[in-house]
């Protein structure tokens, strides 16, 4: 147990490596909407190591900072995170198993979802599921899969004693 | 006993995602006037570190480039301008002939965009640029393409630019040769990612060419005359017989623009004389 600790990257150097990738490698390589969102990374993984309740109120605070930065309608950013987060942290709690891969889906999973709820809370209509199959929409969800799917193995050690305890 | 707790703790988990739920909602529901002050607001408090962080990596990414754009520019303004030297002599020969008084000069500020990963980002754009530059609500914002729309929240630092994707966007436009004038607007589409525009309000018997050109036309008020907008590119619909709808392909695109110009109105020295007479 305490060997997985050692050698897994530990979550407070993790987050604020994911904050730098998002507010200064993304824009400095590519600030496409087909990057990967670390932002939203950040927070899954957030969610998917405490409680659905406190997973909902960092959802809330991280869609708040997206609605701040690119305000279509305000709301509709903390609606959409947080719903997410709540999903991942209550489907890791009930029916998740530990495993890169599926983690990998559930990230991909995620900016789907988060996409979709974005985009009809701010514009109502079918135009909403249509956007969210967009090629740079289905292009930011393979992305934010990969990336994530990195840092779960960097983290994989720490996960592991988690499910141990 | 671990029964009841564990109960408790689920409670408490399903009270604060209702409560995170309806506090969205709210924000949803609020006036869009509301909203945007709070954005702005934290936008100019909370999130600076991470917004000037944003700026300097844009500017890092886009500046080879732009220092090669700006060169190549600078070249074929300096060409441009040996043959216009000519033209300005006479120009001001004319205009002295018919008592015109001079041109005003354009002001203008250059701003980066600082995109966001999310599906809505091309509605609206983050500017790193703001009031302590001189930037302010209705300054037209454009490409060297053409138009990307105007400015709609400021803070010290940063800006809201609406985009012409963006849902409650008009400007009032007109065919290349002046002939025909019209609202644009962006048209309602299944497809957020296949963005086009409308030119609303051409009368039944005006018939515009595919491929014409349309720019803004200077009436309003916010944007200046001249500023191209997008392509006419098929009728879009016919309403009722008296008025033709026609498909616009926008010049720009906002998703993928990086640095944009903001223009800044020059009031004549007589206005603002007149201005500053007025009590």
């Amino acid at each position: 147990m305490s060997n997985g600790r050692a050698q897994g990257w530990p979550l407070w150097l993790v987050l604020p490596l994911l904050l730098l990738l998002h507010f200064y490698v993304r824009p400095r390589f590519y600030s496409g909407r087909g990057a990967p969102d670390f932002l939203l990374l950040a927070l899954l993984i957030v969610a998917l190591e405490t409680r659905p309740g406190p997973a909902a109120v960092a959802g809330f605070a991280v869609g708040l900072v997206t609605d701040v930065l690119a305000p279509v309608r305000v709301g509709a950013g903390a609606l959409a995170h947080t719903v997410v987060a709540y999903l991942a942290a209550w489907g890791r709690s009930v029916f998740f198993p530990d495993n890169v891969l599926v983690n990998m889906v559930v990230f991909g999973a995620c900016t789907w979802l988060r996409n979709l709820i974005l985009l009809f809370a701010s514009d109502p209509g079918l135009g909403a599921l249509v956007g969210s199959l967009a090629p740079w929409g289905l292009l930011q969800v393979a992305t934010t899969a990969v990336a994530g799917g990195v840092v779960t193995l960097a983290l994989r050690h720490r996960v592991d004693v988690r499910l141990e305890e | 006993m671990p029964h009841a707790a564990g109960r408790s703790s689920s409670r408490r988990d399903t009270v604060l995602f209702a409560g995170c739920v309806a506090l969205s909602l709210l924000a949803l529901l609020l006036p869009a006037g509301w909203g945007q002050t709070l954005a702005t607001g934290i936008r100019e408090t909370a999130l600076l570190p991470a917004i000037w962080l944003q700026g300097r990596a844009e500017e890092g990414r886009t500046s080879r480039a732009r220092l090669q754009t700006v060169l190549a520019q600078r070249d074929s303004a300096a060409m441009a301008a040996q043959a216009a030297l000519g033209l300005v002599a006479e120009n001001e020969r004319l205009r002295g002939l018919l008592g015109l008084r001079r041109r005003d000069p354009a002001a203008f500020l250059a701003a980066e965009v600082l995109h966001q990963p999310i599906p809505t980002d091309g509605r609206t754009l983050l500017l790193g640029v703001g009031t302590r530059e001189g930037v302010r609500p209705f300054l037209p914002v454009v490409a060297a393409e053409g138009l990307v729309g105007v400015v709609l929240r400021t803070g010290l630092t940063s800006s809201i630019a609406a985009t012409w994707a963006h849902p409650e966007f008009r400007a009032s436009a007109v065919t290349e040769d002046s002939g025909v004038l019209g609202i644009v607007a962006p048209a309602a589409s299944d497809d957020p990612s296949l963005a086009v525009l409308e030119f609303r309000g051409v009368a039944y018997r005006d018939t515009i060419p595919e491929g014409t050109l349309v720019v803004t036309s200077g009436l309003g008020g916010v944007y200046p005359r001249g500023i191209p907008i997008g392509r006419v590119s098929g009728v879009r619909r016919e309403e009722l017989g008296w008025e033709r709808v026609y498909r616009l392909t926008p010049l720009v695109n906002p998703g993928s623009v990086g640095h944009v110009v903001l223009l800044q109105p020059v009031l004549p020295a007589d206005s603002a004389l007149i201005r500053e007479s007025v009590p």
